[in-house]
């Protein structure tokens, strides 16, 4: 109870945040998840580096190599291939995911009927497991579509999205899209309510024309939003897995392999020293991207 | 306030404590009175034939209590990276299995009973993935032979004979096509479905592949167009004949097909022929218990001489050297070897049982590969005894679906050569 006391007692007086000394009780409040996340991340973490200079299976005999796993991968054109289409699914998913979710948001915040009720359909694919999701879209891509196709008689259609080397990257856009769109989609609704009625009116009196207000006053005013969006939405989709086991598992042929995948598939198939090599490479690029994040977005619409 | 704090911790490490001391407690009492193995079995056929098998044994005697684990492989390999592998196992011997076998992860079974029994022949089949120095490490349980499956009522309708060569299969695909069957049900969305039927039975139809993969084994980080041999100079040739039949006589939507749908297909009588193993018969029997089937190998060449059968073992058993409970797994696995029981369970999945004394009963549905497999015209499936961190399956998927061979191949040597340099 008192230290209850003293906190709220403390909240309430300006000068007394200023004082240097912390309260001992909120290091006891950070112990169990610095606990946590040290043998569940850290050590792990550490241990897989240690283990890629070696050339061990993750059982049994094993022995130093060096730097052998690393100059494998700089020539292993299945990794390169990985990284390429996770890369660049992530840059188009994130674009889509974004432009959809900001336009949802500006409709379901704006006069209609059912609101609420549409933003509760449209949210529901945040609630459901990639997993699950996966399956589903791949029974349409692979039975529903093609005979829909076939009745309509377009002759590109009558083959599974997901068996054409090409394009069946454009197939787990869509699925992952519509699986991302609500998250994004919650935080952008509560950028856009938290805009000011007034400045719309004033716009509205200097004879400013709906788009003209969209691209003037809501865009700038929720560019913050757009920052955590694309952050969030970026990190998340470089870790891509679920979604794509359920659709492709990789293919067809290597075409859909994403990093997270060939990282575990090295985990399963005994092939554990030269996967966690690249799951330190994929660390190190991915703190390197996050540096420029930070480093780009310091200062400004931070929440 | 510290002192509360304290006591407020106190209270707190208590709390935490108490269930983990009752866990103990409980765990200790069942162990004095049972043993619990865990026996990992993820052949989803056969599962309910090993459930079953699973509560006999543990009925029949009250020392140790069995656990069935059907988690699947990808969960096994995971678990002997964490420490704390399954006590037995009877799982498919490939190229995974190998390597635990190779950093000496699997003990000696040397001195069991089973292992004196089993057929001497059939040890290529096990060393062809390496061994251990001075250790028996694993015992074959089921030996599986596949080839081509076809539908007896299909060919005799349209009055098509069972092919010996490469021209009389082709003549037979046209006077089916001719006649509006499809010949062949693909399901190419499953890439190990591709894998294990058109490119195995493709590949080891024409290619010597022990010889083949010593070859290259040998040349490691060599391997490439001037080798001693290389999958760009060696497989081609057979693939490209894969990939004439796969073109020309499959069903139109293969690409978009699953293995499920094609057992359901094929038992609906979509088609003639299907290229699986005789696991699949099973499946096919739920939905036409009475369908004729028969199997042949697929005709490669021109000499009615070079045919054979594709044969690995299917089922295993082996004990890990980390397993706390050796005695009583191995208790099971002499249980497991009893006559009846191998020889019941063969029967059960059209599998060759590869002990001394066991005679071939073959089910009208592999007679046709009896012959072949009897006098030791086998070959093992190529895409096993690639390491599965080469991801080959995905490779003869492209394939399939219309990737370049030669590009592939080149890929495919590049990857193996990379794979000899860090190993």
């Amino acid at each position: 109870m008192s230290i209850t006391t003293t906190t709220r007692r403390g909240q309430g007086r300006p000068e007394s945040r200023r004082r240097r000394r912390v309260e001992p009780v909120f290091y006891f409040f950070l112990l169990p998840s610095l606990v946590l996340f040290t043998l569940a991340i850290t050590v792990p973490g550490l241990v897989g580096i240690f283990f890629s200079f070696t050339d061990s299976i993750g059982i049994g005999d094993w022995k130093f190599a060096g730097l052998t796993n690393y100059i494998a991968i700089a020539s292993d054109p299945a990794i390169l291939q990985s990284y390429l289409f996770t890369f660049g699914f992530s840059i188009v998913t994130v674009l889509v995911v974004n432009v959809v979710a900001f336009l949802l948001a500006v409709g379901l915040t704006s006069q209609i009927r059912m609101k609420s009720a549409l933003r509760t359909i449209f949210v529901i694919p945040m609630v459901v497991s990639g997993i699950i999701i996966a399956y589903v879209f791949n029974f349409l891509f692979s039975n529903s579509l093609p005979s829909a196709g076939a009745a309509a008689g377009i002759s590109w259609l009558e083959t599974s999205l997901l068996a054409n080397p090409d394009l069946a990257w454009v197939a787990i856009v869509v699925v992952t899209a519509w699986q991302a769109v609500p998250g994004a989609l919650l935080i952008y609704i509560a950028g856009l309510v938290s805009i000011p009625g007034d400045v719309y009116e004033a716009a509205e009196i200097d004879g400013a024309s709906k788009a003209q207000q969209l691209l003037k006053i809501t865009a700038p005013l929720v560019a913050g939003y757009v920052v955590i969006n694309i952050i969030l939405g970026f990190k998340g989709f470089l870790n891509a897995y679920d979604i794509i086991v359920g659709l492709t598992n990789g293919g067809p042929g290597t075409s859909t392999r994403s990093i997270a995948m060939t990282v575990i598939a090295g985990f399963n198939g005994g092939d554990y020293a030269y996967q966690m090599a690249n799951a330190t490479i994929f660390f190190i690029v991915a703190v390197l991207i996050s540096l420029l994040q930070l480093s780009l977005t310091r200062g400004r619409n931070t929440l | 306030m510290s002192l509360k704090l304290t006591r407020t911790l106190r209270m707190a490490v208590l709390a935490l404590c108490l269930p983990l001391l009752a866990g103990l407690l409980s765990g200790c009492t069942g162990d004095s009175e049972k043993e619990t193995i865990r026996f990992t079995f993820s052949k989803r056929e056969a599962i309910g034939f090993m459930t079953k098998l699973v509560a006999d044994y543990n009925a029949s005697q009250d020392r140790t209590e069995v656990v069935l684990d059907t988690s699947g492989v990808d969960v096994v390999s995971a678990s002997f990276v964490r420490g704390n592998p399954p006590d037995i196992a009877l799982a498919n011997y490939n190229m995974e299995t190998a390597r635990f076998v190779q950093r000496g992860a699997l003990s000696d079974l040397s001195g069991t009973q089973a292992s004196t029994r089993i057929r001497k022949d059939l040890q290529p089949l096990m060393d062809q993935y390496g061994s251990y120095p001075d250790r028996t490490s694993a015992l074959p349980y089921s030996i599986m032979a596949s080839s081509v499956i076809y539908n007896k009522e299909i060919f005799a309708a349209h009055g098509v004979e069972v092919p010996k060569t490469w021209a009389e299969l082709l003549a037979a695909c046209e006077a089916l096509k001719a006649a509006g069957v499809t010949p062949f049900y693909a399901t190419w969305k499953d890439d190990w479905t591709v894998a294990q039927g058109w490119f195995d039975y493709s590949v080891g139809g024409e290619v010597d592949t022990i010889d083949f993969f010593e070859k290259i084994a040998e040349a490691g980080t060599e391997v490439g167009p001037d080798s001693p041999a290389s999958f760009q100079q060696d497989f081609e040739q057979p693939v490209e004949k894969m990939l004439k039949l796969a073109g020309t006589y499959v069903n139109k939507d293969a690409a978009s097909r699953g293995y499920g749908d094609g057992n359901l297909a094929f038992a609906q009588g979509k088609a003639a022929m299907y290229l699986q193993g005789p696991w699949a018969f099973s499946e096919i029997a739920k939905t036409a218990p009475d369908l004729q089937l028969g199997t042949f190998p697929l005709p490669m060449t021109e000499n009615p001489d070079d045919l054979k059968v594709r044969a690995n073992v299917d089922l295993a058993a082996w004990i890990p050297e980390d397993s706390k409970h050796k005695d009583a797994a191995r208790d099971f696995l002499e249980y497991l070897y009893q006559p009846e029981i191998i020889e019941g369970y063969n029967k059960s999945q059209l599998g060759f049982t590869p002990t001394v004394e066991a005679e071939a009963a073959p089910d009208p549905r592999i007679e046709g590969m009896v012959e072949y497999y009897e006098k030791g015209r086998v070959y093992q499936g190529p895409s096993v005894l690639v390491p599965r961190t080469i991801p080959i399956m995905n490779y003869t998927q492209a394939l399939v679906l219309g990737a370049d061979p030669a590009a592939t191949f080149r890929t495919l040597d590049a990857d193996w050569a990379r794979l000899a340099f860090r190993q």
